[in-house]
């Protein structure tokens, strides 16, 4: 293990996340075997009075655990110093095993927490608790993940060596490898653009159609939803070529150094922000019929919507600064 | 009404020290009525007070303030309960001692948000109305005790709550402030307020503006109406 402070912190908060998830999904198996509204007996005002506090730490350790996918990503990106072959993050996580699935555990407990995020801000602007348990039970099927998370990353860190030997960023995403990565990069960059732009400006118009007409809110969710996972394959395909004006450089780590002005960060930011917000949108509407939640949920989802929007937005005005205004052209 | 059912407290639920104030009370609180809670010390008139209040939560036990449940609220929805619906009067007045007495009058009023000029106005308003005009600039503790206790109640009174809890308030002041201060219910009585009174004071459960008094003993009530 390399004793860096980030490492550090990244150990300690999983460990801390963690530990107050498996208390939660503790206490979220009590809201569900034991929750009745109607009754005024000791047990559930006991349970009224210890969400208020549990949901309330909860959401402390999951606003944390949104920013330390990027904390992750930049240690990762400021170790690769210090291992031999290694140029950006993509190299530190490549040191041993566990790095890659660490990350992809990191982004799906990010997208996870971003949702349970949202569920619990509906559920605590109504007066009755009309979420909880379906926010409690969300817990329960999603701690898994988090748990997996934290052991991986854990191992991860633990297993850090300085004395090993790992690849760059060109050699990983290369298309002389065999995997996935190889498969994604030899895509045709025509066919990747129009799937890319295509998908990306629905979902900007289906958000725009659902804040103006209050209709299509699950096909403005599913787009936010497809959107990302072409977003992430095109950044990998073309759009971070432009940013290095290589037309064979695909690595989507590169972009988080000063080189590239951290450009990474608030590529990858607004994606995930726009991703969150417009899966949210959708998750909440089936319980906008709820009687506590008629005058919230529609707000809510409106302000997602809104969210979601700008920055999508964003996202797109940074993929399209290179590919317009630099001398780079992918012929 | 409000309607209280089957409302336990204890304290130190489960330790050496534990203490239960209050046994499984069920009473109805009429509104635009008086009520007075009667009882010695550590009857549990405070507890219950404070719970009716929303000041602190039942160990067990459910409250409706007419069809709407309060206890099960989360804080968030309490603090606006508090801050709109109930208006306190402490026994100690619990006044803030370095600042005037319109400062003190205003502060319940500062989270609700309300424009500041019109906060200015309402208090005082209140200030003319229990006769302290004239010292609505002066620093609190330059009051009679009388005078803090009408500061107290226009305090109360600021966000304009429909009903008025007041914990003890005579047991500081002499026969004639006492009886000034049951005058002063009075007229908020006709202002159709509601006000429920805890005291041992027969000044105050015996004054004929009281509508019912409910005698407490060990956490329990053992009469109800007059």
């Amino acid at each position: 293990m390399i004793l860096n402070p980030a490492v550090i912190a990244l150990l300690l908060s999983s460990l801390l996340i963690s530990g107050m998830i498996i208390y939660s999904s503790y206490f979220g198996y009590q809201i569900l075997r034991r929750w009745d509204i109607k009754s005024g007996s000791e047990t559930q005002l006991s349970l009224e009075r210890r969400t208020y506090l549990v949901s309330t730490i909860l959401s402390y350790a999951f606003g944390f655990q949104l920013i330390s996918l990027f904390l992750f990503v930049f240690t990762a990106d400021k170790l690769h110093s210090i291992f031999v072959g290694a140029m950006c993050a993509a190299g530190t996580l490549n040191v041993n095993k566990f790095g890659y699935p660490a990350l992809i555990l990191k982004i799906a407990s990010f997208l996870l927490a971003g949702l349970w995020l949202i569920l619990n801000h509906a559920d605590n602007r109504a007066y009755d608790y009309p979420l909880i348990k379906k926010k409690y039970l969300f817990l329960l099927l999603i701690a898994p993940i988090f748990l997996s998370e934290t052991i991986i990353l854990t191992r991860y860190l633990i297993g850090l060596r300085a004395d090993v030997i790992t690849s760059c960023c060109g050699a990983l995403f290369s298309t002389q490898r065999k995997g996935l990565v190889p498969e994604i990069i030899s895509l045709p960059a025509l066919t990747m653009k129009l799937a890319f732009f295509s998908t990306t400006l629905a979902t900007i118009l289906s958000g725009f159609y659902f804040l103006k007409s209050g209709k299509g809110v699950y096909i403005f969710s599913s787009l936010s939803a497809i959107s990302f996972f072409i977003s992430i394959l095109s950044i990998i395909s073309f759009i971070s070529l432009y940013f290095y004006e290589l037309p064979t450089h695909h690595c989507p780590f590169c972009i988080f150094q000063g080189d590239y002005n951290y450009i990474g960060y608030p590529l990858y930011i607004t994606l995930f922000v726009a991703t969150i917000c417009g899966i949210g949108t959708g998750v909440l509407n089936p319980f906008k019929t709820i009687e506590s939640l008629t005058g919230v949920i529609p707000r809510l989802q409106r302000r997602l919507t809104i969210a979601s929007t700008i920055s999508m937005v964003v996202f797109l005005a940074i993929t399209l600064y290179p590919i317009l205004f630099s001398d780079f052209r992918l012929d | 009404m409000i309607r209280l059912r089957e409302i336990r407290k204890v304290f130190n639920s489960g330790r050496p020290s534990e203490f239960t104030a209050l046994r499984g009370i069920s009473i109805d609180v009429e509104l635009k009525k008086v009520t007075v809670l009667k009882g010695p010390s550590g009857s549990g008139k405070t507890t219950l007070l404070s719970i009716i209040g929303c000041m602190a939560r039942p160990t067990s036990g459910r409250i409706w303030f007419e069809e709407r449940e309060i206890t099960s609220l989360p804080e968030r929805f309490l603090t606006e309960i508090r801050r709109k619906t109930f208006g306190f009067v402490f026994q100690q007045f619990n006044l803030i001692k370095g600042i005037s007495v319109i400062e003190n009058v205003m502060l319940p009023s500062y989270p609700c948000g309300e424009d500041i000029r019109e906060i200015r106005k309402k208090a005082l308003e209140l200030i003319q109305f229990f006769n302290l005009s004239g010292k609505e600039s002066s620093k609190i503790e330059w009051l009679s005790g009388g005078e803090q206790q009408r500061a107290a109640i226009a305090r109360a009174l600021i966000n304009d709550p429909s009903i008025i809890i007041a914990d003890e308030p005579t047991a500081h002041l002499d026969t004639k402030l006492s009886l000034e201060f049951m005058g002063f219910m009075k007229m908020l009585k006709e202002r159709e307020k509601t006000i429920i009174i805890a005291s041992h004071d027969p000044i105050v459960y015996e004054s004929d503006i009281v509508d019912n008094v409910l005698n407490m003993r060990d956490g329990i009530v053992i009469t109800g109406d007059l």
